[in-house]
C-alpha cells in the first residue's frame, strides 16, 4: 500500500507520521533525537510503521471476528510483550557495550571490581525487565535511555554500595555506552520480535491460542503487506541535516501551521511548546502561515524547563502536572533561567514549601512566557490551538486557560491528544498533497 | 584546641573537611571527603560526609566544638551555624596558599571571582549573572553527552586543535548543540576546549571587575582541577593583558568546606571568649 511520511526531527524528540492515500493517519512514531540525524531519523520512521502495523493488525483482526469482545485486551498485551523484546535485545546490547567500553575506560586497578559490579547491575536489571511491560506497569518515559537509565543508576548506586566500589565508574560506563546503543537501528529486528511476542501473548491469554489459526493469519498478512514509502517530507529543528534532498524539507513554522490546521480546520492562532522552543503562529483559514514568534535560545519556557525539573524531582516527566494539579497556592518562581529555578525549587523545598505549590507556580512561570511570545505574534484569536509535548500537561493547560481567559476573554481552546505529532502530520499533509495534488515523485538524496 | 567540621553543599558535590586549630593557631587538616550529588539528597550525603571525617579522624561526634555549613548547606539540621560561601571560599582559599590576591571559584551553578587581603578578608567580588550558560554544569552536560568522564575533560580540551567556538548557549539547551555539533563532525576536544575558552572569558572578565592589579588568583571550586580550563584561563588572562598568575591547587575543591572549618574554629573561639567574660 502507497504511505505518506512526515518526519519532525525536533531538538529532544524525532517524530514520525505515516498518512494513507485517503489521508487517514495510520501510525505515528517517536524517538529520542541523537547526535546521528539519519539514525533519528530512521528509528521514528520504523516504529511509525511499526504503529502503523498494530492499526491494521487491529483492523484485520476485527474483520474476522476472531477475537469478538477481546480484541482491544489482546492487541495491548501483544504491544507489551513487543516492546519487552524489543526492551531485551537492547538491554543486552547495552550490556555488551558496556563490558567492551570497560577495557577502554581507565579505571585502573579497580577494572576487575567495577567489571563485577557491573554484571550485577545487568544481572539485576535483566531480572527486573519483565516486570517493567507487566499490565499496568508506570513507566517513566517510552524510550529505551530513559527506561535503562532510571533502573541503571538505581541499581548501580545500590550495586556500588554493596560491592564498594565507585558508583562514578558505573555511571561512565553507562555514558560512554548509552549513545552507542541508542544509535543502532533495529529495523531488522521488527518481524522477529513481533513474531516472538506473538507466542508470548499466546501465553498470556490461553483464549487466545484456542483459536490460534484465526488469529495468526491475519497478523502474518498484514506483516506480508508491504508499506510502501510513497513520499516522504522532514521538517523540525534537525531538518537540514536529515538525509533528504531540498524538496522533501519545509520549515517547522509551515508544519506545525498546517498540522493544526488538520486537526481543527478552524484554527487561527497555535501555540506550540516543545522540548526547545515555544511558538505562536497565527494562521489564515486554509493552514498557511501569516506571522509566528519563537523564544531566543533560552530553554526557560520550553518543554526541556519541565523536563529538567523532572529530573531534579527524580520524577517523570508526566508525574509533573498532576502534582501540580493538586495545588491550592502557587508560589512565585524568581528565576528566569531553568538550571536556577532547579535550584530555587531545592531551596524552597528545604524552606518547607509544597511540593505541589512549587510545581504550580513552575507550570506558571511557563505560561507566562509563553503568553508574552503569543503578543509578539499577534495575540490570541479564536480557534487557538495548544499543540507540542507541554499541551498533554493539564497543570500547564490550567494556567494557560487561567492567563487566556484573563488577558483575551472567552476562545474555543483545541487540544489534540497526538498534539505532539503535529509537526509531523503538517509533513506527511504535504507530502500527501506533493503526491496526490501535485503529482510529484520522490527524489533522491543529493 | 578546637575541632571544627565544615561543609559545602554545591549543586554539583558535597565537601566535607575536619580541622583541629591549635591554642596557639597551628591548623591541622585532619580529614577530608568530597561526594558527588548527581541525583542523590544532598542532605543525606551531608550526614554521610560528617560520619566519614569523623571515622578518618578517629573522633566521635561529642569530640566536635562547631560544624559549620557553607553554599547550600542552611538547612543541615545538626550545624551549628552557617557561613556565606563569598567569604568561606576566600578563607579556604588563602589557607591553601597564602599570598594570593584573588580566589576564583567555578561551581556547577555559578562563577565567582573574589578579591582578597592576606588574611581572607573580601575586599570586591563579582558573580556570574542569572543564566546557566557557560557553567560548570553545561560543561558537565556536555561531557556527559560525550561520554567524557569529568578527568579526562582537561586532557583532552588541552590537545584541541581548532576549537569550535561557542556563543552564549543555554545549558540546558547544551545537549542539543552537542548533538549539532557531533553530527557536524567537530571532534570532542574541539568542542570542550570551545566550552572551555567561553568560560575562561567569563572568568576573566568577572577578575576584572574587582579591580585586582597583579598577584595570583586561585581556582577554587569544582572545576579547579580542570587543567584544560586551566589552561584557557592563563591564555585569556595573557590575551587580555591582565597581569595575574592563575594556579590551582590539588585541594582547591575543598575550598569552601576548609573556609567554613576555620571560620567555625574562629567563630567558637569567639563565643567561648565571650562566656568566658560574661561568666568572670
Amino acid at each position: 500500500m502507497r504511505c505518506f511520511i512526515g518526519i519532525d526531527l525536533g531538538s529532544t524528540t524525532t517524530k514520525a507520521v505515516v498518512v494513507d492515500e485517503n489521508r487517514n493517519i495510520l501510525g505515528r512514531g517517536i524517538t529520542n533525537s541523537r547526535s546521528n540525524y539519519d539514525t533519528a531519523a530512521a528509528v521514528a520512521r520504523t516504529e511509525a510503521l511499526l504503529n502503523g502495523r498494530f492499526y491494521l493488525f487491529r483492523q484485520a483482526l476485527a474483520g474476522t471476528g476472531a477475537l469478538n469482545g477481546s480484541l482491544d485486551g489482546f492487541i495491548e498485551q501483544l504491544e507489551r510483550d513487543f516492546r519487552a523484546e524489543q526492551y531485551m535485545e537492547q538491554l543486552e546490547d547495552l550490556h555488551e557495550t558496556c563490558v567492551r567500553n570497560l577495557v577502554t575506560a581507565h579505571f585502573g586497578a579497580d577494572t576487575p571490581a567495577v567489571g563485577e559490579a557491573l554484571e550485577e547491575v545487568f544481572r539485576r536489571l535483566k531480572a527486573e525487565a519483565p516486570s517493567l511491560f507487566a499490565p499496568g506497569a508506570r513507566r517513566k518515559s517510552d524510550f529505551f535511555r530513559d527506561i535503562a537509565g532510571s533502573q541503571y543508576l538505581a541499581i548501580g548506586e545500590q550495586v556500588a554500595k554493596e560491592a564498594n566500589t565507585r558508583y562514578d565508574y558505573l555511571l561512565n560506563l553507562f555514558d560512554r555506552s548509552i549513545i552507542e546503543v541508542e544509535n543502532r537501528v533495529y529495523a531488522d529486528s521488527v518481524r522477529r520480535h513481533l513474531l516472538n511476542a506473538l507466542e508470548r501473548t499466546f501465553i498470556a491469554l490461553p483464549e487466545s491460542s484456542a483459536r490460534r489459526a484465526q488469529v495468526e493469519a491475519p497478523i502474518k498478512g498484514v506483516l506480508d503487506t508491504e508499506m510502501e514509502d510513497t513520499y516522504t517530507v522532514g521538517t523540525g529543528y534537525g531538518r537540514a541535516r536529515l538525509p533528504f534532498s531540498k524538496e522533501h524539507i519545509r520549515s517547522e513554522i509551515l508544519c506545525h501551521g498546517l498540522g493544526a490546521h488538520v486537526m481543527y480546520p478552524g484554527t487561527a492562532t497555535v501555540l506550540d511548546i516543545g522540548g526547545q522552543d515555544t511558538k505562536a503562529i497565527q494562521v489564515d483559514p486554509k493552514g498557511i502561515v501569516e506571522s509566528f514568534q519563537m523564544n531566543d535560545r533560552c530553554a526557560a519556557g520550553c518543554g526541556r524547563y519541565l523536563g529538567y525539573i523532572a529530573d531534579e524531582m527524580n520524577m517523570g516527566l508526566h508525574e509533573l502536572g498532576p502534582m501540580a494539579m493538586k495545588s491550592t497556592k502557587a508560589v512565585k518562581i524568581n528565576s528566569t533561567c531553568t538550571v536556577f529555578a532547579g535550584a530555587e525549587l531545592r531551596d524552597r523545598l528545604s524552606l518547607g514549601d509544597k511540593r505541589e505549590d512549587i510545581m504550580a507556580g513552575l507550570h506558571r512561570a511557563i505560561i507566562l512566557r509563553a503568553m508574552s511570545i503569543l503578543a509578539r505574534s499577534g495575540g490570541i484569536r479564536n480557534q487557538f490551538t495548544f499543540t507540542g509535548g507541554v499541551a498533554k500537561n493539564e497543570a500547564a493547560v490550567k494556567a494557560l486557560k487561567e492567563l487566556v481567559h484573563e488577558n483575551y476573554g472567552d476562545l474555543d481552546l483545541n487540544i489534540d491528544p497526538d498534539s505532539i505529532y503535529t509537526g509531523a502530520l503538517g509533513a506527511a499533509t504535504f507530502a500527501w498533497r506533493a503526491v496526490l495534488e501535485d503529482g510529484k515523485t520522490a527524489e533522491r538524496r543529493e | 584546641m578546637t575541632h571544627t567540621i565544615g561543609i559545602d553543599i554545591g549543586s554539583g558535590a558535597v565537601k566535607s573537611t575536619l580541622f583541629r586549630v591549635d591554642e596557639g593557631g597551628g591548623i591541622h587538616w585532619l580529614a577530608k571527603r568530597c561526594e558527588r550529588i548527581r541525583r542523590r539528597d544532598p542532605m543525606t550525603l551531608a550526614h554521610e560526609g560528617r560520619d566519614a571525617v569523623l571515622a578518618d579522624a578517629g573522633l566521635a561526634a561529642n569530640d566536635i566544638d562547631y560544624i559549620a555549613t557553607t553554599g547550600e548547606g542552611e538547612n543541615v539540621r545538626f550545624a551549628t551555624g552557617h557561613f556565606y560561601s563569598m567569604t568561606t571560599h576566600a578563607r579556604g582559599g588563602v589557607y591553601l596558599q597564602p599570598g594570593i590576591a584573588a580566589v576564583v571559584d567555578v561551581g556547577a551553578l555559578n562563577g565567582r571571582a573574589i578579591y582578597v587581603d592576606e588574611r581572607g578578608k573580601v575586599l570586591a567580588y563579582k558573580m556570574t549573572s542569572q543564566c546557566a550558560s557557560g557553567s560548570g554544569q553545561f560543561l558537565e552536560n556536555i561531557a556527559r553527552y560525550l561520554g567524557v568522564a569529568v578527568e579526562e575533560i582537561g586532557s583532552l580540551s588541552r590537545s584541541s586543535q581548532d576549537p569550535e567556538k561557542v556563543s552564549s548557549i543555554c545549558a540546558v539547551l547544551a545537549e542539543t548543540d552537542v548533538i549539532n555539533m557531533v553530527s557536524r563532525g567537530i571532534s570532542t576536544p574541539d568542542i570542550l576546549k570551545g566550552i572551555h575558552v567561553s568560560m575562561a572569558s567569563r572568568i576573566v572578565k568577572l577578575l576584572k571587575v574587582t579591580g585586582i592589579k597583579s598577584g595570583t588568583a586561585l581556582l577554587t571550586g569544582g572545576l579547579a582541577l580542570d587543567t584544560g580550563l586551566l589552561a584557557a584561563v592563563q591564555e585569556e588572562m595573557v590575551a587580555e593583558k591582565v597581569p595575574v598568575e592563575v594556579a590551582s591547587h590539588p585541594d582547591s575543591i575543598y575550598a569552601g568546606a576548609i573556609g567554613a572549618a576555620l571560620w567555625g574554629a574562629y567563630r567558637h573561639d569567639k563565643l567561648q571568649e565571650l562566656q568566658r567574660q560574661a561568666a568572670a
